[in-house]
């Protein structure tokens, strides 16, 4: 923390009204804003692309707004512009990161975000169903502000929107396999679930970390109080302070790899302003999921479902300019390094994904260590073990993790998750993607197309004046 | 002043500074052989990828230091180098060539090049500018 010495924590700046926010990056987006001025990431982003709206779905909106039907074709160009934005937001630069050597991720991705825009609409509208309605699906996200360890969380709950529209429809436009003004219907059904949960667990109007300068601040006063009461002080370079840190850094690896190297292993909320001036950031970090197969590893290493660290954070130790939870559940701070400003910290487990929240319980730093050793053991063997998977395993793997996972939880709250299974054929290959898996290695579709379409936002195309909001695919030509 | 190889993001300030010999690591196996070898601390790790699967076992087990080819902080390995704390540098390019990566468009000798220039060298990571990450001889 040699370079911030002297200087002052100016982070609040980012919260007034005035404040665009810092740079993170140094690229532009575009999208469908051709020959207008280039959109910037971070708070001055965000204003920008509200401004350009042509409804108000991107300002607060009211219950009865989140409750009604469907949404106009404006509010629908309105989320797929401001999606198209986000996820160039937060992914632009991740995206540069080339083969994995490990697991074909980009080759799963673009599966899965056609799978999903083709399968989760009917499952969807079966669960909204089977919850007695939209307030039925707000509940499930509002069940996220008294629970850790759930992945009724940002990342998921983005997902929905973000990925199985956004990138889902973003992909097959790019593949031509659909139309701008196909699947309407479809879209709306996907788009009106993601606004509930995320409106249900916000609760402020908004449905995304980034219309709040990039703030999870989901859980009620006295709930956080439960949780801070079990904080203990860190002091950095203290043997305590590494273990806790170590612990973070192994536990969030083996939740990476759990999840085939995505992001649906984690979740922070936050920042959550303390008493004293320190910031609260609760950090999921789920390393058995028990849907996976894979994860039998985790289980013979007899790991929770998912462990929640409580990290406590000094502003002025590292003179934080801006802190952003972002919508994929991931913390980044200017400066970068906000591990050395740790000053105090919490470890809870929860067993298994519905343990009640009166039974997840804390474990002390000083105990860590036993937990550190299963966590390690079971990331080298589901290391061996993913090494000797073949390629078409990988890909058909890493797909389910996002195709099953990104919805995996509502349809467990909502009791649908047997019904789609069972009615749905959940955990079958729909055959046009089947086929798709062809595809995607030809002409450098997932290396070269999926970056520049999806992930720089240059593919997400308006539905038209002309598109009906009853349009589906009449007809495969 | 030391002679800089290669330059490339730097993922978090930091004023560790780790030196070690240059390992390109191609394949799972290769990780899995130098972790069981026990010389893991002697070693900067080289690798191609941005993504953190790949050096799962050897970021768990104390890794000293990391040189990608690709990628950038936000991505999964930045993501975690920061949370163990191991000084890594990102998209690295050698000083000495105009080759630079391209997302989805890098000839296999863009990295060969590089892999052939760094492995086997005995660098030190110089981490403490806020945004370029330095790859240093030290031999």
């Amino acid at each position: 923390m040699t370079t911030t010495e002297g200087k002052r924590a100016t982070y609040k700046q980012r919260y007034e009204e005035a404040d665009d926010g810092l740079r993170f990056q140094s690229l532009t987006y575009t999208g469908n804003f051709v020959g207008m001025e280039p959109v910037t990431d971070g708070i001055k982003g965000d204003k920008t692309m509200k401004s350009r709206a042509r409804s108000k779905v991107l300002e607060k909106v009211s219950k009865d707004d989140v409750l009604r039907d469907e949404f106009t074709i404006d509010e629908l160009n309105d989320l797929n512009n401001y999606l198209a934005w986000n996820i160039w937001d937060v992914l632009v630069m991740r995206a540069t990161e080339g083969v994995s050597g490990m697991i074909p991720r980009q080759e799963y991705e673009i599966l899965a975000f056609m799978h999903e825009f083709y399968r989760w609409p009917e499952i969807l509208r079966m669960t909204t169903a089977e919850v007695g309605g939209g307030q039925g699906i707000m509940d499930i996200g509002a069940t996220a502000r008294r629970e850790i360890g759930t992945k009724v969380n940002a990342v998921h709950d983005w997902c929905i929107g973000a990925v199985g529209f956004g990138m889902g429809r973003c992909g097959l436009l790019a593949l031509e396999a659909i139309g701008p003004d196909d699947y309407v219907g479809e879209s709306n059904e996907i788009l009106k679930f993601m606004q509930r949960v995320l409106w249900g667990k916000r609760q402020d109007g908004y449905i995304l970390n980034s219309q709040d300068r990039y703030r999870c601040r989901i859980h009620e006063e006295d709930f956080l109080q439960q949780l801070t009461g079990q904080v203990e002080p860190l002091e950095n370079g203290s043997p305590k302070h590494a273990a806790f840190t170590q612990f973070n850094a192994a536990a969030e690896l083996l939740s990476f790899l759990d999840h085939y190297d995505c992001r649906l292993g984690l979740g922070d909320t936050g920042p959550y302003e303390l008493p004293d001036g320190n910031l609260l950031i609760l950090r999921d970090l789920f390393v058995n999921e028990e849907v996976f197969h894979w994860s039998d590893v985790c289980e013979d290493a007899g790991l929770p479902h998912c462990y929640t660290l409580a990290l406590v954070v000094d502003p002025e130790k590292m003179a934080l300019e801006e802190i952003r939870v972002n919508d994929i559940s991931t913390t980044f701070t200017r400066p970068k390094n906000y591990i050395e400003a740790i000053v105090g910290g919490a470890v809870f487990a929860r067993e298994k994904w519905n343990t009640p929240m009166g039974e997840v319980y804390p474990i002390k730093i000083d105990d860590l260590g036993e937990h550190l050793g299963r966590v390690q053991q079971a990331t080298l063997k589901l290391y061996t073990k993913t090494s000797r998977m073949c390629r078409r395993d990988l890909i058909w793997n890493g797909q389910y993790v996002y195709y099953i996972d990104m919805i995996l939880p509502h349809l467990r709250l909502a009791g649908t998750y047997d019904k789609a299974c069972r009615d749905y054929d959940l955990w079958e290959i729909d055959q046009r993607v089947a086929n798709y898996y062809y595809d995607i290695t030809k002409r450098g579709f997932a290396q070269e197309t999926v970056p520049s379409k999806i992930f720089s936002g240059a593919g997400y195309l308006p539905f038209s004046d002309k598109a009906s909001l009853r349009n589906s695919k009449g007809r495969w030509l | 002043m030391a002679d800089v190889l290669a330059e490339g993001y730097n993922v978090f300030d930091t004023a560790k500074s780790p030196s070690g010999t240059v390992k390109y690591l191609e394949s799972p196996a290769d990780v899995i052989g130098l972790i069981q070898s026990g010389r893991l601390a002697e070693h900067i790790l080289l690798v191609q990828g941005g993504t953190t699967t790949f050096l799962a076992p050897a970021l768990s087990m104390g890794a000293i230091g990391v040189i990608t080819m690709s990628g950038a902080p936000e991505s999964h390995l930045g993501i975690l180098s920061r949370e163990f704390q191991t000084p890594c540098v990102m998209t690295a390019h050698l000083t000495s060539s105009e080759s630079r990566y391209v997302v989805g468009n890098t000839d296999p000798s863009h990295f060969e090049e590089i892999a052939k220039a760094l492995d086997g060298r005995k660098v030190r990571l110089d981490c403490t500018d806020h945004e370029v990450g330095r790859v240093v001889a030290d031999d």
